[in-house]
């Protein structure tokens, strides 16, 4: 009978050991939590939905709603999680996933970031066509082709009077470029400090001294 | 999948868990067993910590909830040790929100509780660690099953959009229910031939006062 319950509990040490080991070993120390990262590159909307930490939520649907929360579409992330929206219009742009579970998460895209895109010079057709065709399909080779097309015109017309064209060219050389880095810095934060660990457990420590410390100056009254 | 976020459910579910919320912390409050503050102080700290682990699951990821092997063992006690870890995990690492506080709390709190009230009584100091084993795996399934059918109902009481992903839900977290239960049994088995006077039940502990 002992032996049966010691091969009981150490079957049982053994089971939770392998558990516990395969949790720690598919997800270290990752987070339970839907992120979205959104970045404007030209009129694009590119971003990816993500656990905190970790795993790539494919399974969610974003959402793009303007700046007075009206939903403009309805996208379905790749298996990575990946997305892509053309803007129509500058303005505040939200970016909202959300998990079949009930998980949520936004992202604001301000009119700022979008708005090389879209030039206010309503004169300057070409330079919004161009602006608008370069970031896109073909990858990264437009952009340098606008670039290079920009500092030819800036030569042609002299010194004195650069191309309205190039400042667009920069900011969407520029915003591809750190996009990236922008979205590392976002998952770096996501990811649950020693600090944050140690300051939780910390107060719950607190908090039973304190309850204790309360239950202890009643006492006196209420034992006789 | 126990912390549900800001900005999901609906205003009336939200006020309602809230109020239910608050009358339970009150109540577990008032019964507050000072002598096993300090286990849940642990027992509140491992829950805190617990959420940082998960694994991948299916369209989600879980992390053990523990709450089954906290009713077990703390009985009202920990409800207060889960409302407290919960708004840390909240302010600390973004998991769920302050405003759906009332409502995650009861979704975690009140399958403790049935724990407590229906699985409690069949511990004890005396019990042998292979009954100690058994309470403790139908603690941990029954927990986190409750939990998993409590954030569905959450959910679909909120929008009708949620009802066929809860079940998707309820379904995914089959396995994390077995594992849990595993765990809880080790636990609680553990307890039994280490110290078994942390097993006195919930009626005992009323009694003692």
């Amino acid at each position: 009978m002992i032996n049966a319950r010691k091969a009981i509990v150490r079957a049982a040490v053994v089971y939770a050991t392998l558990i516990v080991a395969g949790l720690m070993g598919s997800a270290p120390a990752s987070a339970h939590k839907l992120k979205v990262f959104a970045s404007a590159v030209g009129d694009q909307i590119q971003g990816g939905a993500y656990f905190a930490g970790g795993g790539k939520a494919g399974g969610a649907s974003i959402l793009i709603q303007d700046g007075g929360g009206r939903t403009l579409a309805e996208l379905q992330p790749d298996a990575n999680g990946r997305f892509t929206y053309f803007a129509t219009e500058p303005g505040d742009h939200l970016v909202v996933a959300k998990a079949p579970d009930g998980h949520q998460a936004t992202w604001r895209i301000s009119a700022a970031e979008l708005a090389p895109a879209f030039p206010t010079q309503a004169d300057d057709e070409t330079t919004r066509g161009q602006g608008r065709v370069s970031p896109g399909l073909e990858g990264r080779q437009p952009s340098q082709e606008a670039v290079g097309a920009a500092s030819a015109a800036a030569q042609q017309t002299g010194h004195a009077a650069p191309s309205p064209q190039l400042p667009a060219a920069i900011e969407l050389a520029v915003a591809r470029q750190i996009r990236p880095l922008r979205e590392q810095l976002a998952a770096a934060q996501d990811r649950a400090r020693l600090t944050d660990i140690l300051g939780g457990i910390g107060y719950i420590i607190g908090i039973m001294g304190l309850a204790l410390w309360w239950k202890s100056r009643r006492a006196p009254r209420d034992t006789p | 999948m126990a912390h549900i976020p800001d900005g999901v459910l609906s205003a009336p579910v939200l006020i309602a868990g809230a109020t239910v919320g608050l009358g339970l912390v009150g109540t577990a409050l008032r019964r507050l067993d000072y002598d096993r503050l300090p286990q849940a102080a642990v027992l509140s700290a491992t829950f805190f910590v617990a959420s940082l682990i998960n694994v991948p699951l299916g369209p989600s990821s879980a992390h053990l909830l523990l709450n089954g092997l906290m009713g077990l063992l703390l009985g009202w006690t920990a409800v207060p040790a889960l409302l407290v870890a919960l708004i840390l995990q909240a302010v600390f690492f973004g998991f769920g929100g302050l405003v759906v506080l009332g409502v995650n709390t009861l979704n975690l709190a009140l399958p403790a509780l049935l724990c407590a009230l229906l699985l409690g009584p069949r511990l004890s100091p005396r019990s042998t660690p292979s009954q100690a084993f058994r309470t403790g795996l139908m603690a941990g399934v029954l927990g986190v099953l409750l939990t998993g059918t409590m954030v569905a109902i959450s959910l679909g009481l909120s929008g009708e959009a949620y009802v066929p992903a809860a079940k998707i839900l309820i379904a995914v977290y089959l396995p994390l229910a077995i594992a849990e239960g595993l765990i809880t049994a080790t636990v609680v088995a553990f307890l039994s031939r280490v110290a078994p006077e942390t097993l006195a039940g919930e009626t005992q502990g009323r009694a003692a006062p």
